[in-house]
């Protein structure tokens, strides 16, 4: 078990990397869908491994929720774009070793958690909260909507595998909370991008300044 | 059962309006509001006879702490209800008012829950109810206030929901599976056996991500966007009540933390936070170019002052803090309903576009003037001796520089603040006058908050002294 969870935790790293890696919207979109299953799978094996049936329902929920609906709509956000950034970013290079340093500091902070928990999940814990991390940092760093949107479900990703692996999923009220949630948080994201494409003709952030000061 | 229908009624009201009654719309968000307040009253009554209401198996629990916000939601509800039609018309309003009231019951369902997995959700659903009413306008700055808003928030309280997963580690990591393993109640009994590292985490990650939603520094800079650009109604009940929840979420958690790691950490966090949001509000209330920005940035002041209060801690930091943001909220929602009148006279939402706005529009000018006297801190107001007993508190326990540092910025946002009020009451008034709203209707929801400011700040009522301490011997167990 904790070979495999800890395989899985890798692997979604890796993804995540790519993602921060990658620059055009159609790749990283497949590298969300990829790590998305990836998460259902986690699902599907600390479920089976710990005996809960309620968490076969929630990786089923999420292979269809995060593996088929919302990409459909990131595509929808994203459509129309070019597929590379035009204005220059950070570059890969400096993305990526930022990055480095972000999985450290996962290992760093989740420590006490690692080191305490009991359970054969727990050294994958840094690798799930390493991947919320690099999520954030995409979202901070990203320059367009769905440049946000997609870091903040990866980092969504992430938090969900920390609450699997450290306590094998949360009660049941609060799974359905967030799932309805993160759907709700992306057709309003998509409700509002549409405003703003037809306002600025654009999805690039940069074009809001409105408000300062 | 008030507790139940006191969430059913917000939740009915807004399905009612939804569906889109016409000119009965008037009818049901009225009765809706109305029996809203109505139940907060009932539900605080029964905490105040017999002590904690519980119901649905203990799901939904209402303690003191939880019924001094639940009167606080009813009565800016009210306030707000009862000025909302004049800004926002009922019939012709779409979405407005059944999302207002989902507003309302998302955040009756974050304070009155024992559960604080439950409470995550609601506390995330008040900012999935609020979008669409900041971007009410649908104008370009409304609209990003609103993307701002709905990632920023979303975000940190992502951040609160890692928390919350370290919280129920730590308590399963110590007790097994219990069956309410996630129930404030349950964790508050088994707080000194928690693992200490590891709540200490949590509390950090609640910190950040429910400070996001207070309005504290430097997590706020969605609050001056989205309370400039809302509906001066929806920036009443965010300013009022939408940061208190933010703020009780953080107490409820602070409680849990005190219990496992003693209070100095918390302390630390709390003071910290509370004293670089006094700071960075002070320096901003001075450069807005509109006043809804300026209330906003006081927000995030008067955020800080109570995280203040909750940091100095004792029944004098604790008890100030809670009345702190019952004052505010009083004072601040009063502030946002008339700046919506003055902004509707003068059709700009700039300082400088308005004048003469006591010879012009007289009620609303002395009105605006009391309300912001009050803010400020002066007496008879309430906010006088909120302010008096957090800064006493922190005098006497032994944190005189934080104590002194907060009041050197106190004043440098009095200063501010004052300076742009003297701008725009006085100086010549528009020719040809400005519309202004008079009569019963129009003043009472002002007075009525203006009298209970003056209550807190002069009379004490009686009760007032018994609740304050209850609420704060929960905080301190």
């Amino acid at each position: 078990m904790t070979r495999a969870t800890t395989l899985l935790g890798f692997l979604g790293l890796v993804l995540t990397l790519l993602i921060v890696w990658r620059r055009s919207w159609p790749a990283r979109l497949r590298l969300f869908v990829m790590h998305a299953l990836l998460v259902a799978s986690l699902a599907l094996a600390v479920g089976i491994y710990a005996g809960q049936a309620g968490l076969l329902l929630v990786a089923l929920v999420v292979a269809v929720l995060k593996g088929w609906f919302i990409p459909r709509a990131l595509a929808r956000i994203a459509a129309g774009t070019p597929v590379r950034p035009v204005a220059a970013g950070t570059s890969a290079g400096t993305a990526l070793l930022a990055a480095g340093g972000l999985v450290v500091v996962a290992y760093v902070v989740m420590a006490p958690v690692a080191g305490r928990s009991t359970l054969p999940t727990a050294g994958a814990v840094p690798l799930a909260f390493a991947t919320a991390l690099l999520g954030l940092f995409v979202t901070v760093t990203g320059r367009d909507a769905f440049g946000h949107i997609l870091g903040f479900l990866t980092f969504e990703n992430g938090i969900f595998s920390l609450a699997l692996l450290a306590t094998y999923g949360l009660p049941s009220i609060v799974e359905a909370g967030v799932f309805l949630d993160v759907l709700v948080i992306v057709l309003i994201m998509e409700g509002v991008t549409v405003q703003i494409r037809r306002e600025h003709d654009s999805i690039d952030v940069d074009r809001l300044r409105e408000l300062r000061g | 059962m008030t507790v139940v229908g006191l969430l059913l009624v917000p939740l009915l009201g807004a399905a009612g309006l939804a569906l889109n009654p016409g000119r009965a719309g008037r009818l049901v968000h009225g009765a809706t509001a109305g029996l809203t307040l109505g139940l907060a009253g009932a539900v605080v009554a029964a905490v105040v006879r017999t002590g904690p209401v519980t119901a649905l198996d203990g799901l939904l629990r209402v303690d003191a702490l939880s019924a001094w916000l639940v009167a606080l939601i009813g009565l800016v509800g009210a306030l707000v209800a009862a000025e909302a039609p004049r800004q926002v018309p009922v019939p012709a309003s779409g979405r407005f008012y059944p999302l207002l009231h989902l507003f309302v019951f998302t955040m009756l369902l974050a304070v009155t829950t024992d559960d604080v997995g439950l409470m995550w959700v609601a506390v995330e659903a008040t900012t999935l109810a609020s979008v669409f009413l900041v971007n009410h306008e649908r104008s370009r700055a409304s609209l990003e206030a609103a993307y701002k808003y709905v990632l920023i928030c979303s975000v940190g309280v992502a951040i609160a929901f890692a928390g919350t997963i370290l919280i129920y580690f730590a308590d399963i990591h110590s007790l097994g599976r219990p069956a309410h393993a996630l129930r404030w109640t349950a964790l508050v009994r088994v707080g000194p056996e928690l693992p200490v590292p590891v709540v200490q985490l949590a509390f950090v990650f609640l910190l950040v991500g429910y400070g996001t939603k207070a309005g504290l520094a430097p997590m706020h800079t969605w609050l001056p966007d989205a309370h400039s650009e809302a509906p001066a109604p929806v920036s009443a009940l965010m300013s009022g009540v939408l940061l208190s929840v933010g703020l009780y979420a953080i107490v409820r958690f602070k409680v849990v933390a005190d219990l496992a790691a003693g209070p100095a950490f918390t302390r630390r966090l709390l003071l910290a936070l509370g004293l670089g949001s006094v700071a960075v509000a002070a320096a901003f209330v001075w450069s807005p170019r509109s006043y809804k920005r300026m209330l906003a940035y006081s927000s995030i002041e008067h955020a800080g002052i109570a995280c203040l209060g909750l940091g100095f801690g004792g029944p004098w930091g604790l008890g100030g803090a809670l009345l702190h943001v019952a004052n505010h909220a009083l004072a601040k929602s009063v502030l946002f309903l008339l700046s919506g009148r003055i902004r509707a006279a003068y059709g700009s939402p700039a300082i400088g576009a308005v004048s003469g706005l006591s010879a012009a529009m007289p009620l609303t000018g002395r009105s605006f003037l009391l309300a912001m006297l009050a803010l400020l801190g002066l007496p008879p107001f309430g906010l006088f001796v909120s302010e008096f007993l957090i800064f006493g508190a922190g005098f006497r326990g032994g944190h005189a520089a934080v104590a002194a540092a907060g009041l050197g910025f106190l004043l440098v946002a009095f200063a501010g603040l004052l300076r742009a009020t003297h701008r725009m009451l006085y100086g010549a008034p528009p020719a040809g006058g400005v519309p202004e709203p008079t009569g019963w209707a129009a003043a009472w929801p002002v007075a009525a908050a203006l009298g209970l400011l003056v209550a807190t700040g002069l009379a004490w009522p009686p009760g007032l002294a018994a609740a304050l301490e209850s609420v704060a011997g929960i905080l301190s167990p």
